[in-house]
């Protein structure tokens, strides 16, 4: 690979002579189906874009193309990969990243980050309900059965003081543009991933537009292992320095290297359940000298996994009587187990009402429209318009068990008809959404390409606090809508700019 | 640290130890290829295969182990020992394994290690061996060999002296003193150079070991079997000899374990001076009898090395929970 040189293409200085469909835009497609971040349907470069276009024009497509490399080069050495699981192998993958980055206006930010904070306290404040009475229930807000009958709701959580009633600490709002709105697609609150992917292409964006990013004025999130440190420290018992650790399932997860980096970038230890031992209600890790207590455990395994005992029995992953020690107030686990009841697809449609129920408020950030295949009317619509909605599992994720209509073949409809007669509450349905495009440089071209987000949120003690900036999914395929790694997707920096 | 990071570097140390170990083995046996007859270079790889456990390569049954090298063709051999996924000792097999290790202990491991580590095995994995070959038999091997010796001077540039590094100087210098001690064994044993027929010189033996310069300056030009063996298995500055080794685990256990290089002794730190006294002590004294087979020293020392490891394994590792909850 040659080396990068670094040279001020003059970014500093917007051009606003660039234009959709001309000079390196020229393979730049606009359609007025879809909301464009980098220009308006006249072809003209929006406000916050000019720089970038500016930018992108004075810039060599040998040279993109020599950054692309080198940011690619750069996850490659430094390990940045996820593991895919295979039938007789397991391999380690490069999740492909795009260098040009996303724009979000001050403007835009401060309305999602209200948006985010109002959710998580009233998703807290649902969950300290569900375990404790369930007046929401009784009072119809959500359906009681909806609750019970989740996989996800742990009676063993019944009753039971969490501290500080912190239900989910960290939290991971998947969230689209459509026009000019945006809108929540799901709530991620058991063990959401991806923060570490957002580090890693906001350092290799740095190295890559240096002069750019600096003319821009882009906020920071180089501080998040801080801040998680911190928030999940003040969940403690124990005073000012807990003992902390990072739980992780291991090496063969696809989520391995974002536990490895944030329990390396917080100094904690990165235990696996084989590490733990619990004695007389406590949490103990193995060390070389002996065993040591631990206080605060940032899990990053599902519920199911955290405690053979209390859980699924033929886990190896957790540690037997870990449960046990979290109920008997001498260790705090980030996130609390039972979370998950309120990040279900199906829940999900009742958050705007959660909002309103526990916090007197409208909702900031609305939810995608959805129907509920456990309603007979959801039902029905839902059938009578396969061909146009995408349909989901509720506990679903990763783009797996889902029908995108459209694109699906008529057997495959018919085929997945069938599932919803036979089991309706295991799905919702939405429509088909226009996701916004950004611009990205694929194959050698500047071209738009479908984007979602996936800010994360931290709730503390008394602190809440909304990174700015997160995971930026893309569709890399030609009009693809699906943003998933596993399924074609990148990600690429997202940068919120201070004015 | 956690009992099970603290096996990873050790085991981390071990592996790129043993690399290494094979990849110097291999670039003295290849240099030799421009300018040695057939029948020593065939001992010269049964030497090598042997100082690395390495079985011969397959002959008809009634050809033995000597003129099984003999019929062996050198890219056969050398691909053996490095290329061959299918073979744990290979050197693309325990840089793997070393990098596995490394992935294991992320959080602990500065990200310059990880990298050059990453690097050096990614680009390992990516070279044809046989294009390899086309630049030179010994090209990829000094290659290796000036990668795995950035990853040493990057480890000791970017490491805290704490027990993370102990354990991979402990994992280091285990592996250096049970395969400097085979290859002690072998060369005497086959290679014998004061023996009848076909010999390998003990100036040899001490380029393998980095040792030939020290030696000149410590002894003399004159090369005898006892004195060379002596040099390699007592000179505690030569950082390849026997005694240099037992230094450092010895070290590395005083840092991990404090406590236990105290009386009552912990049991790695027993093993450990009953070695480096078993060395000292040695009834050749400074040099062997040049008659002498000092197969029972190596035999002594190979097995005494072995129970050193499953010591520290259960000392510090494996130890049951009831002995590691606090007081």
């Amino acid at each position: 690979m040659s080396a990068v040189k670094f040279v001020d293409h003059g970014y500093a200085d917007p051009d606003p002579a660039i234009s959709a469909g001309s000079g390196p835009f020229r393979h730049y497609e606009l359609d007025a189906a879809f909301h464009d971040e980098l220009f308006h349907e006249d072809g003209t470069p929006r406000a916050r874009a000019r720089r970038l276009g500016a930018a992108l024009s004075r810039i060599p497509p040998e040279d993109l193309e020599r950054l692309q490399d080198g940011v690619y080069r750069r996850f490659v050495h430094e390990g940045i990969t996820f593991t895919v699981l295979g039938v007789e192998d397991v391999s380690e993958q490069i999740i492909p990243i795009d260098c040009v980055p996303r724009l979000i206006t001050a403007e835009e930010w401060d309305h999602i980050e209200r948006g985010l904070k109002q959710r998580l306290t009233a998703l807290n404040l649902f969950l300290r309900d569900v375990y404790h009475g369930g007046k929401s229930l009784r009072d119809g807000i959500v359906p009681a059965d909806l609750v019970l009958g989740c996989p996800q709701y742990r009676i063993e959580m019944r009753g039971m003081k969490v501290p500080h009633d912190v239900y989910v600490a960290v939290c991971g709002t998947d969230i689209v543009r459509a026009g000019d709105t945006f809108a929540v697609l799901e709530d991620n609150l058991r063990v959401p991933s991806g923060v570490s992917y957002m580090l890693a292409c906001r350092t290799a964006m740095k190295w890559a537009f240096p002069y750019l990013y600096r003319a821009y004025g882009v906020r920071e999130v180089a501080d998040y292992p801080e801040r998680l440190y911190s928030t999940i420290a003040s969940l403690s018992l124990t005073g000012e320095a807990p003992r902390m650790a990072v739980l992780t399932p291991g090496r063969y997860n696809s989520a391995y290297y974002e536990h490895a980096f944030l329990a390396g970038e917080m100094g904690v230890d990165l235990v696996e359940g084989r590490d733990l031992v619990v004695h007389d209600a406590t949490l103990y890790a193995r060390t070389a000298a002996g065993l040591r207590r631990i206080d605060v455990l940032y899990r990053r395994i599902d519920d199911d996994f955290l405690d053979p005992v209390a859980f699924r029995e033929d886990s190896v992953l957790g540690a037997a009587g870990l449960f046990h020690a979290y109920r008997a107030g001498n260790l705090v686990l980030a996130n609390a187990p039972g979370t998950g009841v309120a990040d279900d697809k199906a829940l999900y449609a009742y958050v705007p009402r959660l909002i309103r129920y526990f916090l007197d408020e409208e909702p900031i950030l609305a939810n995608v429209e959805t129907h509920l295949c456990r309603e007979p009317e959801g039902l029905a619509y839902t059938l009578d318009n396969l061909e146009e909605l995408v349909v989901k599992e509720v506990g679903g994720s990763g783009g797996y068990g889902m029908l995108v209509g459209p694109h699906a073949t008529k057997a495959e409809r018919k085929a997945f008809a069938e599932h919803l007669r036979s089991d309706p509450a295991n799905y919702i349905s939405q429509p088909v959404l226009p996701l916004s495009r950004a611009g990205c440089f694929v194959d050698g071209r500047l071209e738009p390409r479908h984007v979602d987000l996936r800010p994360f949120v931290l709730q503390g003690r008394e602190e809440q606090h909304v990174v700015p900036g997160g995971l930026c999914r893309v569709a890399l395929r030609k009009g693809s809508l699906v943003v998933n790694s596993s399924q074609g997707g990148g990600c690429k920096d997202l940068w919120i700019l201070r004015e | 640290m956690l009992a099970r990071m603290a096996a990873n570097f050790y085991w981390l140390g071990r592996y790129a130890e043993r690399t290494e170990n094979t990849a110097r083995l291999l670039e003295y046996q290849l240099t030799r290829l421009v300018d040695t007859d057939a029948d020593e270079l065939a001992l010269g790889w049964r030497v090598v295969y042997r100082a690395l456990s390495q079985s011969p390569p397959q002959a008809p049954a009634d050809v033995d182990e000597a003129e099984a090298f003999l019929i062996a063709d050198a890219y056969t051999l050398t691909g053996g020992l490095v290329e061959d996924t299918t073979n744990p000792a290979s050197m693309i097999s325990c840089w793997g394994m070393a990098r596995e290790n490394a992935r294991e202990i992320r959080p602990r491991l500065p990200l310059p290690v990880w990298v050059c580590l990453n690097q050096g095995f990614l680009w390992l994995q990516e070279t044809e061996f046989a294009d390899a070959w086309g630049e030179g038999p010994g090209a990829l091997v000094s290659q290796a060999i000036d990668r795995l010796r950035l990853l040493a001077g990057v480890v000791d540039a970017n490491m805290a002296r704490d027990d993370a590094w102990r354990f991979l100087e402990l994992g280091r210098y285990v592996e250096r003193l049970q395969q400097q001690v085979l290859l002690l064994d072998m060369w005497d044993r086959i290679a014998r150079p004061d023996g009848d027929g076909l010999v390998l010189s003990w100036a040899d033996l001490l380029r393998v070991c980095g040792a030939f310069e020290p030696y000149r300056r410590d002894r003399s030009l004159t090369l005898r079997r006892g004195s060379v063996l002596g040099f390699l298995m007592r000179n505690p500055e030569v950082s390849r000899s026997v005694r240099y080794a037992t230094d450092r685990i010895g070290s590395a256990l005083r840092g991990i374990d404090p406590a236990g290089g105290r009386p009552p002794l912990a049991p790695p730190h027993r093993m450990v001076l009953r070695m480096a006294a078993a060395l000292e002590l040695d009834p050749g004294g400074g040099e062997p009898s040049p008659d002498g087979a000092p197969a029972e020293v190596f035999e002594s020392l190979t097995r005494d090395s072995r129970t050193l490891h499953g010591l520290i394994q259960a000392s510090y590792v494996d130890y049951p929970v009831t002995a590691g909850l606090p007081s």
